[in-house]
């Protein structure tokens, strides 16, 4: 989802974690994951069995995989747990996967950048790649359910007192400010129109409250929920927000010392002009 | 009020079993743990995790599988399948009825189109000219060819969502 909707989260991804030291590789012939929501309740066997072939492919070469999105590790992370788990399934899948000579083995692991940011890399070298600390802005982390739950499959966090995205963007040198609904859903899986909407406004209405200068995220899906969500929501009910929503490693790029454009924060709906400004600010104090 | 007899369609839940995570919903103790965590739940009396899963144990399959089944309203999130001390994992069972409905066509028409373009083209979103210019505009690498003969090939039928129907 993120190259073709939000390629300004890809952007932000190329342009960071080479400061941290990491290499890219591009894979050829990935599929999307698929996402964990509407293909999988169409077909969950199918399901499995794209996000397994997309896991022999890691295999064969020997890598892992690092995804930069929450749909991706929920699907790739329950996947695996579920054919490792299940016998059936996975003769299932592979029987599928035989056709293109493929084979699921179970071999490959998957992780979300920001834990490979955590555990392998440490949060130390994210202090030392930052040019211009966030100093004095304020984010209402919204941790997103997929990252976090079920635990026994993501093992990335406590997933009723996370700390991992704080922690993160504390080593930006901002401030994670705690809200009522950090951890509410942003309703986008539901399949109705007003529940979504209902949800996303329940956790605006804390953001605003919490008095946050912007909403600090790692998941596209959320991102559309709250970006474009603004939209809707004035338009609908007729009440305005305007808080800039930004993916965690777009505020990273910020603090690396790159310019708003470079990591495509232009392209977003809601402008995060308060937030630049305060940034500039601090670098000049 | 005269007694009513309650009836249970093992035959349903037999079919349920078979579909991938469909098994669980036998642990069920009706204990309410994942309504308590359930945000759609908090947002709508139309939706109740433990309801569904008490139907489930009943066998209601038409008003589980149906044209008006609440399951679509479940927005996802994982907080029952987190909570629940039984190792429900209500969210799958209600996945698992989801492929029922898909099967029976009872599915809503939303869910066709969300789920097509993975199933057509090996990703989520529609390739556009206008996303070929944004990945451009931002410098980014051209998008790299998905190999569809693959995907098409693993996806091909027997239906595999029940194993009764291969
Ligand atoms: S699904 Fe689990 S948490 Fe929900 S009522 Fe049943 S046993 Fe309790
Ligand atoms: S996954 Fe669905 S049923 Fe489970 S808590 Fe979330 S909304 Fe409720």
């Amino acid at each position: 989802m993120m190259p073709l909707k939000y390629p300004q989260m890809e952007l932000a991804i190329r342009k960071t974690l080479p400061n941290l030291g990491v290499e890219l590789v591009d894979v050829d012939g990935f599929t999307c994951c698929p996402d964990p929501i509407y293909f999988k309740a169409r077909d969950k066997i199918k399901w499995l069995t794209i996000a397994a072939r997309n896991l022999a492919i890691a295999e064969e070469m020997g890598l892992d995989v690092i995804t930069m999105c929450s749909g991706c590790i929920s699907t790739l992370k329950e996947a695996k747990y579920t054919l490792d788990e299940d016998p059936e399934a996975k003769a299932e899948v592979n029987r599928r996967l035989k056709k293109i000579n493929k084979e699921y083995r179970g071999t490959a692991q998957i992780n979300h950048a920001v834990v490979l940011i955590r555990d392998t890399l440490g949060l130390d070298v994210v202090k030392k790649s930052i040019k211009r600390p966030l100093d004095g802005v304020t984010v209402a982390i919204h941790y997103g359910c997929h990252i976090l739950k079920p635990s026994q499959i993501m093992h990335v966090d406590d997933a009723d007192y996370p700390s991992i995205l704080d922690d993160f963007v504390a080593a930006m040198g901002a401030t994670p400010l705690d809200h009522r609904e950090k951890l509410l859903c942003c309703g986008k899986g539901c399949m109705d129109e007003e529940l979504p909407l209902e949800m996303t406004e329940t956790i605006f209405a804390s953001i605003e409250e919490s008095g946050a200068d912007c909403m600090g995220l790692v998941c596209p899906t959320c991102f559309s929920s709250f970006d474009l969500g603004q939209i809707l929501i004035s338009r609908k009910k007729g009440k305005t927000y305007n808080i800039p929503v930004i993916y965690l490693f777009q505020l990273l790029g910020l603090a690396q010392g790159l310019e708003p454009e470079q990591v495509g924060l232009h392209t977003h709906r809601i402008k995060a002009d308060k937030v630049l400004e305060k940034i500039k600010e601090s670098a000049k104090a | 009020m005269a007694k009513e007899k309650i009836k249970v369609d093992f035959r349903f839940r037999e079919k349920l079993n078979k579909i991938q995570g469909g098994k669980h919903h036998n642990y069920c103790y009706q204990c309410s743990a994942c309504v308590a965590v359930c945000p759609a739940a908090r947002f709508t009396e139309e939706f109740n995790p433990r309801v569904i899963l008490l139907k489930t144990l009943l066998g209601m399959e038409e008003a589980l599988t149906g044209e008006d089944s609440p399951i679509w309203l479940c927005t996802n999130c994982y907080s029952c399948y987190e909570r629940c001390p039984q190792d429900v994992r209500p969210i799958e069972v209600i996945i698992a009825l989801k492929n029922m409905a898909v099967q029976r066509q009872k599915a809503p028409a939303s869910l066709a189109k969300l789920s097509e373009n993975i199933a057509q083209t090996g990703v989520s979103v529609t390739v556009t000219s206008a996303v070929s210019r944004r990945r451009q505009e931002l410098g980014l690498p051209p998008l790299k060819t998905i190999p569809i003969d693959e995907l098409k090939e693993i996806l091909e039928d027997p239906q595999s969502v029940t194993k009764d129907d291969k």
